[in-house]
């Protein structure tokens, strides 16, 4: 697979580079809480955890790893692999999934998804803020899903 | 005089309880793309991109699809594995 790269504005790196140092610690914690682990057995509910708090981690210090390592402008993310690729996807869906629930727990889904709705006045300035970098987040997924499955999105 | 010895009848029978089956779900959620779950469906489902999003397009519409269907050890791994891709995943025994 030949490598794939996303591009983005020296200026957006250094505002979700920011943001990443905020949110990425939280990632992890986020993404096991929201897990329907099962708790009908101790010793898999345990194993479980244990793996999907390890992987969030992980994926958290290689998406901030990426970022800080992005130079120039733009700012170029290069990944290597089909594995990489898919490890950089799921550490920004973490990423939007731990703003969702600790950012915008307050804004329904709708108004999320659509977020032409949301009226920017209403919102406090770093709300908007991170409303932004979630919306990033989410074209960097769509731009290495393109690039990876193109017909993923038909 | 020796008694008669009385053999007793011994009958067996095999029964055979299948294992129950375990099903693999996947609920809608408002957060990852659609193109998103689709490459997860094939990376850990190890399906093609047609029915990936066969697959997607059911949780999408329904709110849930059952995605795979088998033995439990399987079923929990690739639960995990869905899960480890942030998809809403769960196990339910399969009635």
């Amino acid at each position: 697979m030949p490598e794939l790269r996303l591009s983005m504005t020296a200026e957006a790196r250094t505002v979700l580079t920011d943001l990443l140092r905020l949110i990425a610690p939280a990632a992890a914690r986020v993404a096991v809480n929201r897990a329907n682990i099962p708790d009908t057995d101790v010793e898999v509910a345990g194993f479980w955890t244990e793996t999907l708090s390890a992987q969030a981690s992980e994926e958290a210090r290689l998406l901030a790893a990426a970022f800080t390592n992005a130079k120039g402008d733009p700012a170029v993310v290069i990944l290597k692999n089909d594995a990489q690729a898919h490890a950089f996807l799921r550490a920004l869906s973490a990423v939007r999934l731990a703003l969702r629930d600790l950012v915008f727990a307050d804004i329904t889904d709708a108004q999320l998804e659509s977020n032409d709705e949301l009226d920017d006045d209403s919102l406090p300035t770093e709300k908007r803020h991170a409303l932004a970098c979630y919306a990033c987040f989410g074209l960097l997924q769509q731009s290495l899903i393109t690039q990876l499955c193109p017909e993923a999105f038909d | 005089m020796a008694k008669p010895k009385i053999k007793p009848e011994i009958k067996t029978e095999t029964l055979v309880s299948a294992a129950p089956k375990w099903n693999v779900v996947v609920l809608n959620d408002p957060i990852n793309y659609q193109g998103y779950v689709v490459v997860a469906f094939m990376s850990v489902l190890r399906i093609n991109s047609a029915e990936a999003k066969k697959l997607m397009r059911a949780v999408h519409v329904d709110g849930r699809a059952t995605v795979w269907t088998g033995d439990r050890e399987r079923a929990e791994m690739l639960a995990l594995e869905l899960q480890q891709w942030h998809l809403n995943a769960l196990l339910e025994k399969d009635a």
